[in-house]
């Protein structure tokens, strides 16, 4: 549960912002960045559908490709018994 | 030692543990909220939703962890579910909101179990105001005081910890300098890919070889001094912290949360009767034969379960480790592993 998803915010209405990842979108809370000042654009780690904290694009765009590569890795453990997870 | 299912996934699926020399064994803790979770508090989530006119709401991991009841009886919420209860998992506080809103007159109990990142997005649902019929089963614990409890207790088994990434980022990195400075223990935060985890591993190790040791924060991406303000506010408006019973450990000293006073008419611990009866057979434990209270102490490695990969795998669990996505033995059987070689920690 501790997974977080680096999202991009798409649009933003009062504390609900509608967010962006490799082409999933999602409502995601801003009421826990209520002190940060949120735009439309900006990139912010996601976890159970709240906002926790705000990243450079740079930062989310490592995330992701470092994603991409435990997915593939995860792809590759078709192991005996091995229950795809 | 990590304390986060998400860094054990990485590690093993990075298949870390293989590419370090010989000497250095990463070791998987109290990381998994599922696992720790009390066994009469999934028994009693299961009642109510069986017997109470509810709606049960849950993250979809507790759905499958059996509780000691005989095989032929109603032994998780999945099967309750099956049975006729009405149980639906979610992902996330805001769907507890919008499923309790779209039933008004329905009461809607939200079993909600996790360590602070998740507790904290609870905390900001009941913050932002919740329908009245939605109430909360807490079964909400805090990550540092398991691990200070494992030091306290003179057999730690560990020499270096990397400490959660995404607990520091909402609960700030400052909770884990007792490490350093109560038990000069090498520490650094990671974040949840294979590089930051092995940055993690460097910094404990050259703080270990040099005698400098010192909190490292290798997540600075979201990890940043005081935590998340906003975060920190909501979980102190909403919630106390409390002394909580860990399954397979036992009660940790200020480790949980609990609803505030204030917040009663939401508390489904107030609101319905226990029915936990305490004469019920191994109430409370690991299922019999099942390591799982060692695994989760990081006593010993999934593969030291005699009943791992044996009578317990992913598809039939026996014990709370082999079901979440973040228990350990879950993790080591979707990577692969077979047979580690190393099965105990101490």
């Amino acid at each position: 549960m501790c997974l977080g998803i680096p999202m991009q915010v798409v649009e933003i209405e009062g504390f609900n912002a509608r967010c962006e990842a490799k082409g999933v979108y999602r409502e995601v809370s801003l009421f826990m960045l209520q002190g940060e000042d949120v735009q439309v654009g900006d990139h912010v780690m996601v976890h159970v559908g709240y906002a926790i904290q705000t990243m450079t694009p740079q930062e989310a765009r490592s995330s992701w490709e470092l994603f991409d590569e435990l997915l593939e890795a995860e792809d590759l453990t078709a192991v005996p018994g091995g229950e795809h997870v | 030692m990590n304390v986060c299912g998400g860094h054990e996934r990485a590690i093993t699926l990075a298949g870390l543990r293989s590419v370090l020399p010989p000497g250095i064994e990463l070791i998987p803790g109290p990381g998994c909220p599922v696992c720790i979770c009390p066994e009469e508090e999934i028994y009693q989530a299961m009642q109510l939703a069986l017997h109470e006119q509810i709606t049960l709401l849950a993250f979809g991991d507790m759905l499958r962890v059996p509780v000691n009841l005989p095989l032929r009886e109603i032994r998780t919420l999945e099967q309750a579910k099956a049975a006729g209860a009405d149980i639906r998992p979610i992902a996330s506080p805001t769907e507890a909101v919008r499923i309790a809103a779209g039933l008004p007159g329905r009461p809607v109990v939200f079993f909600a179990a996790g360590f602070e990142t998740t507790i904290a997005p609870v905390a900001a649902m009941l913050a932002e105001g919740v329908p009245d019929n939605l109430a909360l089963l807490l079964s909400g614990r805090l990550t540092w005081p398991a691990v200070a409890m494992l030091l306290n207790s003179g057999e730690a088994g560990f020499d270096a910890l990397i400490a959660p990434g995404h607990v520091a980022t909402v609960m700030g990195p400052e909770e884990w300098e007792f490490l350093v400075q109560e038990h000069r223990l090498p520490a650094a935060i990671a974040g949840f890919t294979p590089d930051s985890l092995l940055a993690a591993i460097y910094s404990t190790l050259r703080q270990r070889l040099e005698g400098r040791i010192f909190l490292d924060n290798c997540y600075p991406e979201v990890v940043r001094a005081g935590g998340n303000p906003a975060a920190r506010a909501v979980l102190d408006r909403t919630l106390d912290v409390v002394d909580a019973n860990w399954r397979g450990i036992g009660t940790i000293l200020a480790s949980g949360f609990a609803l505030k006073a204030s917040l009663a008419a939401h508390d489904a611990g107030r609101l319905y009767p226990s029915y936990n009866d305490p004469e019920r057979s191994r109430l409370g434990q690991m299922p019999a034969g099942c390591d799982c209270a060692r695994v989760v102490l990081g006593r010993i490695y999934p593969d030291g379960c005699k009943l791992y990969g044996a009578t317990c795998t992913p598809r039939t669990p026996v014990g709370p480790c082999m079901v979440s996505d973040e228990g350990a033995c879950r993790i080591w059987w979707a990577g692969g592993v077979i047979a580690s070689g190393q099965r105990e920690t101490v």
